[in-house]
């Protein structure tokens, strides 16, 4: 076997094994997500209702789509669960991040105590939240009353529902922006804390001119994820209010699930998950483009 | 530098404080599911239980076939690990080490799981499931049966699709010395014994941080069960914690102790492998 030439061959040869190798994860891939793109867009021009076969209706359910109000509120929910659990969870994560960022052997029980939450399921942790909220047994109530307020109807009451289910999504991922812009810290170098120090610079300062600039890439990239795994908000809303009360706390992915699996309205619900899909591309698109601006921090 | 060690005091205060704040609704879980039902409904609230009671969980594992929950919901946890991290890892290494024509385009197809919410691609992934052919009773052509829906093969097979785990996989391989491809090459060795011999068994860190974040996705995966299952038979832990919630009633002691049940595996393999939890959040967060 061992005829080792000593001529090294000047193209290397092509790895026919690599096609192998790769094949079992890129099937699972092409039949479970690529494939299921061309459907889905392929089923949004069609009125499928799983029972007949699918026929050809042009544009008729996107049109439908901004006449249906249920669709058009979970737009409007899904935006405002996004803009309110993402900005808080953000900040929240930050300065648990810097409050952190130190020397002492308690840090691993904060930080352990801090990402607790984001192991447990979003099932449990929802359904601990809806006791918690409950208007006659909860804790929320039992301490308001003890402190002599009067007692609210939290997730029944249509103001309040979504704020509740924001809450909730913000204390149990906060833990996770924490762990992430611990790292982005972590990666900054202290000779620039020690410069500032130099300089006269105070806490605020540096925080400021060099922590705030050198975390850009960490908030840019909890931003993106962030964003689209807000918009795919689901489990937590089913859970806890099942989109009500008054479709107040409806979401676009619940409007999918109830059109398509509750209704069987498939080609509908197709349509509204294409929007899904646009809406996802859309805003990581801004927010790159958005994002990027600034982006080269010069440090040597 | 007195003043140094007075402000150390104050954080701990402050963190500690923090703690128990961001655990309360934990804690909140644990002593509800050892309150007897008359203490959780009357109108006095007590933090600690004043009667500790274990009916809660005995009464809630009765309820329904938890045996069987548990089983599922472990079976299509342990399977979509392992099918995912030998599928993505092997991918990861023939897309870090190879050469072949259309590589680069491949990857970026694949990188467009990435970007998209899941959700997107629900619908039309259960209609695959449901007319898989040859499968529950389907013909070829996939007409007749019910496919794949109930069975385990539609629970975990889409599971498995990991763009993530692939990309991650590719990163770290790209880290490791080509000398070690150079001195297999010589002994004689070819692509797959590389990959089995020597890349395998020196991907312990990375296959445990994917492995620990699949399985804590999949274990507590919600949407694709309740999609995918109609059977009792087939539920998954987590769909079966919804039995203790009807319409105006819930079961609130019992609901608390099945939680409870349900949280701790995944408790429990976070506090023995925080730091492949740490490092996977991590290397995930700065790719």
């Amino acid at each position: 076997m061992a005829k080792t030439s000593n001529t090294v061959p000047k193209v290397r040869k092509n790895d026919n094994c690599a096609y192998i190798m790769i094949l079992p994860a890129y099937l699972v891939f092409t039949i479970f997500i690529l494939v299921p793109i061309g459907i889905v867009i392929y089923y949004s021009v069609t009125n499928f209702n799983l029972y007949s076969a699918p026929e050809f209706v042009g544009m008729k359910n996107y049109l439908t789509m901004f006449r249906d109000a249920d669709f058009l509120i979970s737009v409007k929910n899904t935006l405002l669960y996004t803009l309110c659990t993402l900005f808080p969870q953000l900040f929240l994560g930050l300065m648990l991040a810097v409050m952190l960022y130190r020397k002492s052997k308690l840090i691993p029980i904060f930080r352990t105590a801090f990402y607790l939450p984001n192991v447990m399921s979003m099932v449990c942790m929802s359904m601990v939240w809806l006791w918690i909220y409950d208007p006659t047994f909860g804790l929320l109530n039992s301490v308001l009353k003890y402190f002599g307020f009067s007692v609210k109807q939290w997730l029944q009451d249509p103001k309040m529902a979504m704020f509740c289910v924001v809450f909730m999504s913000i204390w149990k991922s906060c833990g996770y922006s924490m762990v992430i812009f611990l790292s982005g810290l972590t990666s900054i170098p202290d000779s620039l804390y020690e410069a500032a120090s130099l300089d006269g610079a105070g806490g605020l300062k540096k925080f400021l001119y060099i922590t705030w600039p050198m975390l850009r890439p960490t908030t840019f990239f909890l931003l993106v994820t962030g964003i689209v795994n807000s918009f795919s908000v689901f489990e937590q809303i089913n859970i806890m209010t099942a989109g009500g009360p008054l479709n107040k706390t409806t979401t676009i992915v619940h409007q999918i699930y109830r059109r398509g699996f509750l209704e069987f309205k498939m080609g509908y619900a197709s349509a509204l998950s294409v929007m899904l899909l646009l809406f996802s591309i859309l805003i990581t698109v801004l927010v790159f483009r958005f994002g990027s601006r600034g982006q080269d921090v010069d440090v040597s | 530098m007195k003043k140094k060690k007075v402000n150390h005091i104050l954080w701990i205060i402050f963190m500690s404080a923090l703690t128990v704040f961001m655990l309360i609704p934990i804690i909140m879980m644990i002593t509800t599911a050892v309150k007897p039902i008359e203490e959780i409904r009357s109108a006095v609230f007590h933090l600690l239980p004043q009667n500790f009671t274990l009916n809660n969980f005995t009464d809630a594992m009765r309820a329904g076939t938890w045996n069987i929950f548990f089983r599922n919901s472990l079976f299509i946890t342990l399977a979509a690990v392992v099918f995912s991290l030998l599928f993505n890892s092997i991918a990861g290494y023939a897309f870090a080490r190879l050469t072949f024509r259309g590589s680069k385009v491949l990857f970026m197809f694949l990188l467009i799981g990435l970007m998209m919410p899941p959700q997107v691609t629900m619908l039309p992934t259960f209609l695959i499931m449901a007319k898989f052919p040859m499968m529950g009773g389907n013909s070829l052509f996939g007409a007749g049966g019910t496919g794949m829906i109930n069975t385990y093969a539609g629970l975990v097979i889409p599971l498995v699709a990991g763009s993530f785990g692939v990309f991650l996989c590719k990163q770290f391989y790209e880290n490791f010395p080509r000398s070690l491809d150079e001195a297999a090459e010589i002994d004689g060795t070819n692509k797959w014994q590389t990959y089995f011999i020597i890349y395998l068994p020196n991907s312990k860190a990375i296959l445990a941080t994917l492995g620990l974040l699949k399985g804590v996705s999949v274990w507590n995966d919600y949407l694709w069960p309740l999609v995918m299952t109609n059977s009792e038979d087939m539920k998954t832990v987590q769909l079966a914690l919804t039995m203790f919630k009807t319409d105006g009633y819930i079961q609130w002691g019992q609901m608390m102790a099945a939680s409870v049940l349900v949280v701790m595996p995944m408790i429990l393999l976070f506090l023995c492998a925080q730091k492949y939890f740490v490092q996977g959040i991590v290397t995930s967060g700065l790719k």
